[in-house]
C-alpha cells in the first residue's frame, strides 16, 4: 500500500473518528458468561496481557486485603482446599482429602504427593504447618478467619493436623482462603519482607517482576503439579485505570483481557466480534447503608419506609445497563444457604408511606448521602434515590468527597446515609454475616452499628452447626429478620464484567473473584 | 556575571522554592482528611490495627515533628518509603520519571516541528488564505480537551491504521519513540497553536525591520534570509512562550498519562494522593516542582544564547 492510500485512509480516519467514537465497535453478537472453546484445543504459550484496574499493593497474601494484589497472587500461592467454580463449596486442592475427629475439632489433611514449589523443592507438611501458623499470627491480617485453630501439627511430611478450639463449620471455607496458601517453611530462610518480594509458591505461574505502578509478569511454573498446566507462557498485569483506555488496548490486541469494563460499553462489546463479553456470577451485592448511630436511622420505620421506595429494577436499568438482578436478601445468590425467597422489601410506594406515617418523622426530614466523588454510578443512583425518596418528604443531599475521605468517614460511622457494597473471601456465608450483623465484628454491622442481638446470636449458632438443613434454617433466619429490619436497602446484584479478545479461552472468575489462570490459553 | 554564576545563582533560588512547596504540600496532604492506614487495612480495619499501623509509619506524632522528620531525611537525599508499597519514595519516582520525561521532550520536539514551517508559512503570506489556514486550524487542537484529541488519535492511528500502539511506553529508544509518539502529539497538538501565533508575530516584525530590508537589497536568497536572519530572532519570544507553556505541561500530563496508560510520576502522584501515600506525593510534588524551575532556567540560558544582547547579569 502506497504512502499516498495510507495518508488519504488517515484523513477519512480522521473524519469518522467522531462517528467511530459515537457508535462503538463491531455488529455481531458473541456469547457471554463463560469462555469460549476451540475445536483444536488448547495450545500452549503466549503471553497474556491483563490490563487491570489498579496495580497490586503487596503479594503478602497474610495481610493484603485489595482485590487485585489476591487475585494474581492466588497464581502463586494455593491453599489445601480451594473453592468450587460454583463458589458455594470446597474441593480439594493441595491436600487430596481429610478426616474428621467424631468431637469435630481435629482435622487430619493428607497432603497431595508429588506437589513442588517453583524452585524445584517438595512441599511437605512442614511448609503447610508453618503457612498456617504465619496466617494465625497476622493480627492485622487474615488471622481472624483462622481464629478457630488452637494448633497445627505436623506428624509426618504428607500429614497436616489442625486442631480446632471448637467445632467450627466453616473449616474448610476457612482454609480455602488465599491467606492460608502454602509458602516454603521459614520463607526459604528468608525475612518475610525479602521473602514477599520475589515470592514462591506451588501455583501454575513464578514471580518473574513487579515494576510498581506499571506491570507485573508472572512466567509457567515448571514444577506445577497439574500435568500439562499452565498453557500460558507468562501472564503480565498491567495498570491500566482508564475504562476507555482498556477498552482500546483489548481492541488493538495490546491487552487479552479488559477487567471491569464500563456497564455503559456492555453492549457494544457483546457485538464485538473480536471481543467476548464475559458477565461471571458474583458475590457482589449494592446496598444503602443507614448510620443507626444518628436519627431518625435508628426508626426501624424510616429504613423501610426508604427500603420500600426505592425501585431497585430502575436502578439496574439505569446503573447496571439492565446487567444485574434486584436483591431481596443480604446474602447474593452465589452465596451457600442464600435464600431465594428472603424478604428484602421491594418497590411498593403506598407501603413506603404507610410506613413513613408511623414513624417519628412522618413529614420527612432533610438528609445526606455520602458517595466517593468520581464514581459516576454511585452519583447515578444518589439522583434517583433523591426522586425517589421526595414523596416521603425526605430530602437528600448527595456528599461527595475524595474516595479516601469517604471512606474514612463511612467507617469512622460519620455519615447519614451511604451507598456500599460488598462480597465475599470465602465459600461459607460467616464472614459475609458475622460482618454484616454483629456490631462488635470489625466492620460494626457493615458500618451501620446495627445491633440485633437475635440476628447475632442465630449467626454465631450457625458457625458451630454442621447439619445442612439445620444451617440452612438458621441462615433463613437471619436473612429474615436482617430483610425486616431494613438495617440496609439491599439494593441488587451485580456481576463480574470482564472483556477478553476472542483468542482468549479458558477464562472464568468464579463468584468469590478467584481465576484459574491455569486453564487460559490464547489460541492462534 | 559570568554563565556559570547564573546558573548557580538561579539553582541556589530553587532552594527557598523546593523548601516552600515541601511546606504546602505536606500540611496540605497531612491536614485533607483521609488515612492511608484504612487504605491498607480496607474494610478489615479496626481502630486498634489503624492506630499501631499508624504509630508504625510514625503518623500518630506531631505535625511539626513529621515535617522536621521529613526535611532531616530530605537532607540526607532520603523522600522515606512508600506506605503502599513499602519501597523507598525515591526509587518509584526513578522509574516512573523517564516516561514523564520522554513525553515533555518528545512533544516540545513536535510542536517545535509542527509550529516553525507553519510559522514561516504564516508570515511570509500574511493575511492570505494559507495564513488565515495556519491561524486557524490549530485552534482547534487549543480548544478540544486534550484527552479527547488523546482517543481520537488512538482510534484512527492506532486502531484503524494500526501504525501506533494503543497505549504503554514501550521498551528501548525505538520502543519508546513509537510507542510515545501518539500521546507526546497529543501534547504538541495543545502545544503547538501557542508557539505557532508567537513565532508568526515576531517573524512579522522581524520581517518589517531595517536590516532584513539590507539583507534583502543585498540578495540574500530567501531560505538563507529566513534562517539566518528571520527565524534566529524571531524564535526568542517563541522559546519564552514554549518554556512558561512546558512548566504547565509537566503539571498537565496526568491526563495525557492517564488517556495513553503511560507509568509516568503524574499517573503515580494522582494515585497516591487516593491512596493518602504521604512520602510518595512529597516526592513527587518536589520533583515536579524542580522541573518547573529548570526549565525555565533553560528556557533564559537558550533564550541569552540566542541573542547576544541578553546579559546574564539579572
Amino acid at each position: 500500500m502506497s504512502y499516498r492510500t495510507h495518508a488519504l485512509k488517515a484523513l477519512t480516519a480522521i473524519g469518522a473518528l467522531v462517528l467511530m467514537a459515537g457508535c462503538g465497535s463491531g455488529s455481531s453478537g458473541s456469547p457471554a458468561g463463560g469462555s469460549s472453546g476451540s475445536a483444536s484445543g488448547p495450545v500452549h504459550g503466549g503471553n497474556l496481557i491483563f490490563a487491570a484496574v489498579q496495580d497490586a499493593q503487596s503479594m503478602n497474601a497474610t495481610t493484603v486485603f485489595d482485590n487485585n494484589s489476591i487475585w494474581i497472587l492466588e497464581q502463586i500461592f494455593q491453599p489445601l482446599y480451594t473453592v468450587t467454580n460454583s463458589g458455594k463449596g470446597e474441593m480439594p486442592w493441595l491436600a487430596t482429602g481429610y478426616t474428621v475427629s467424631a468431637n469435630k475439632k481435629t482435622y487430619t489433611f493428607t497432603l497431595r504427593p508429588g506437589v513442588k514449589f517453583s524452585n524445584g523443592k517438595p512441599m511437605t507438611s512442614a511448609d503447610v504447618k508453618f503457612s498456617l501458623d504465619q496466617n494465625r499470627k497476622a493480627t492485622k491480617g487474615w488471622a481472624y478467619l483462622d481464629s478457630a485453630i488452637k494448633s497445627v501439627q505436623d506428624p509426618s511430611p504428607e500429614t497436616v493436623v489442625v486442631n480446632l478450639k471448637y467445632p467450627w463449620a466453616p473449616i474448610l471455607a476457612d482454609l480455602s482462603l488465599f491467606a492460608n496458601g502454602i509458602v516454603p517453611d521459614n520463607y526459604g530462610g528468608e525475612t518475610e519482607a525479602a521473602f514477599y518480594n520475589h515470592p514462591i509458591g506451588t501455583g501454575p505461574f513464578m514471580w518473574d517482576y513487579w515494576h510498581k505502578g506499571q506491570a507485573l509478569k508472572l512466567v509457567r511454573n515448571p514444577y506445577y503439579w497439574q500435568q500439562g498446566k499452565p498453557y500460558l507462557s507468562s501472564v503480565t498485569w498491567t495498570d491500566v485505570p482508564n475504562d476507555n483506555t482498556r477498552e482500546l488496548q483489548l481492541e488493538g490486541n495490546q491487552a487479552q483481557i479488559d477487567q471491569t469494563p464500563a456497564w455503559s460499553t456492555v453492549a457494544s462489546l457483546k457485538s464485538n466480534p473480536k471481543v467476548d463479553m464475559h458477565l461471571f456470577n458474583s458475590t457482589q451485592t449494592n446496598y444503602l447503608a443507614f448510620n443507626e448511630l444518628r436519627k431518625p436511622f435508628q426508626d426501624v420505620h424510616v429504613r423501610r419506609a426508604i427500603s420500600l421506595a426505592i425501585n431497585r429494577s430502575a436502578l439496574v436499568k439505569a446503573v447496571l445497563f439492565g446487567n444485574g438482578k434486584p436483591a431481596n436478601s443480604l446474602f447474593p445468590p452465589q452465596v451457600p444457604y442464600y435464600d431465594p425467597s428472603a424478604p428484602g422489601y421491594q418497590y411498593d410506594l403506598a407501603a413506603a408511606k404507610a410506613q413513613m406515617a408511623q414513624s417519628s418523622v412522618p413529614h420527612g426530614f432533610a438528609t445526606t448521602l455520602l458517595i466517593p466523588a468520581g464514581n459516576s454510578d454511585y452519583l447515578t443512583i444518589g439522583t434517583i434515590l433523591q426522586a425517589e425518596l421526595k414523596p416521603l418528604g425526605i430530602k437528600i443531599s448527595i456528599q461527595q468527597l475524595d474516595p479516601n475521605t469517604a471512606n474514612a468517614d463511612f467507617q469512622s460511622l460519620k455519615y447519614d446515609m451511604s451507598l456500599t457494597l460488598w462480597t465475599m473471601d470465602i465459600p461459607d456465608p460467616d464472614e459475609l454475616a458475622t460482618f454484616a450483623v454483629d456490631p462488635t465484628s470489625g466492620a460494626r454491622s457493615f458500618f451501620t452499628a446495627y445491633d440485633n442481638p437475635l440476628v447475632v446470636k442465630d449467626t454465631h449458632l450457625a458457625e458451630r452447626t454442621f447439619n445442612t438443613a439445620n444451617r440452612q434454617q438458621l441462615y433463613n433466619v437471619v436473612q429474615t429478620d436482617a430483610a425486616k429490619d431494613a438495617f440496609m436497602a439491599f439494593l441488587y446484584y451485580s456481576p463480574y464484567p470482564y472483556a477478553t479478545t476472542s483468542n482468549v479461552h479458558g477464562f472464568y472468575v468464579t463468584p468469590l473473584g478467584n481465576m484459574h489462570m491455569e486453564d487460559v490459553w490464547l489460541s492462534k | 556575571m559570568g554563565r556559570m554564576s547564573f546558573v548557580g545563582r538561579r539553582l541556589l533560588q530553587l532552594v527557598p522554592v523546593a523548601v516552600g512547596v515541601t511546606i504546602v504540600v505536606f500540611f496540605m496532604i497531612h491536614l485533607i482528611p483521609g488515612d492511608p492506614a484504612l487504605t491498607i487495612l480496607g474494610i478489615h480495619a479496626t481502630p486498634r490495627s489503624v492506630a499501631e499501623l499508624r504509630g508504625e509509619w510514625g503518623l500518630n506524632r506531631p505535625l511539626i515533628s513529621q515535617y522536621w522528620l521529613f526535611l532531616d531525611r530530605l537532607g540526607h537525599g532520603n523522600l522515606g518509603k512508600s506506605l503502599i508499597y513499602g519501597t523507598p519514595a525515591a526509587t518509584l519516582i526513578r522509574q516512573r520519571l523517564p516516561a514523564t520525561l520522554w513525553l515533555i521532550v518528545y512533544a516540545a520536539v513536535i510542536a517545535i516541528v509542527i509550529s516553525v514551517p507553519l510559522a514561516m508559512i504564516a508570515a511570509t503570506r500574511k493575511d492570505g488564505i494559507r495564513d488565515h489556514v495556519v491561524r486557524a486550524v490549530p485552534l482547534l487542537g487549543l480548544g478540544m480537551p486534550t484527552f479527547w484529541v488523546g482517543y481520537l488519535l488512538i482510534l484512527a492511528f492506532g486502531l484503524d491504521l494500526r501504525w501506533f500502539p494503543v497505549g504503554g511506553y514501550g521498551s528501548g529508544f525505538l520502543g519508546h519513540l513509537h510507542y510515545m509518539f501518539l500521546p507526546a502529539l497529543t501534547v504538541a497538538i495543545a502545544l503547538a497553536p501557542v508557539v505557532i501565533r508567537s513565532l508568526r508575530a515576531s517573524m512579522l516584525s522581524v520581517l518589517g525591520a531595517d536590516y532584513i530590508t539590507t539583507a534583502r537589497s543585498k540578495g540574500v536568497p530567501g531560505m538563507r534570509l529566513f534562517v539566518r536572519h528571520v527565524l534566529r530572532n524571531a524564535v526568542i519570544p517563541a522559546i519564552t512562550v514554549l518554556g512558561i507553556n512546558i512548566g504547565f505541561l509537566i503539571g498537565g500530563t496526568v491526563i495525557i498519562e492517564n488517556v495513553f496508560a503511560i507509568p509516568g510520576i503524574g499517573q503515580l502522584m494522582i494515585t497516591s494522593i487516593f491512596q493518602r501515600d504521604f512520602p510518595v506525593v512529597q516526592g513527587v510534588t518536589l520533583v515536579f516542582a524542580v522541573m518547573v524551575v529548570l526549565v525555565n532556567l533553560l528556557a533564559d540560558m537558550t533564550y541569552a544564547a540566542l541573542d547576544p544582547r541578553v546579559s546574564f547579569d539579572r
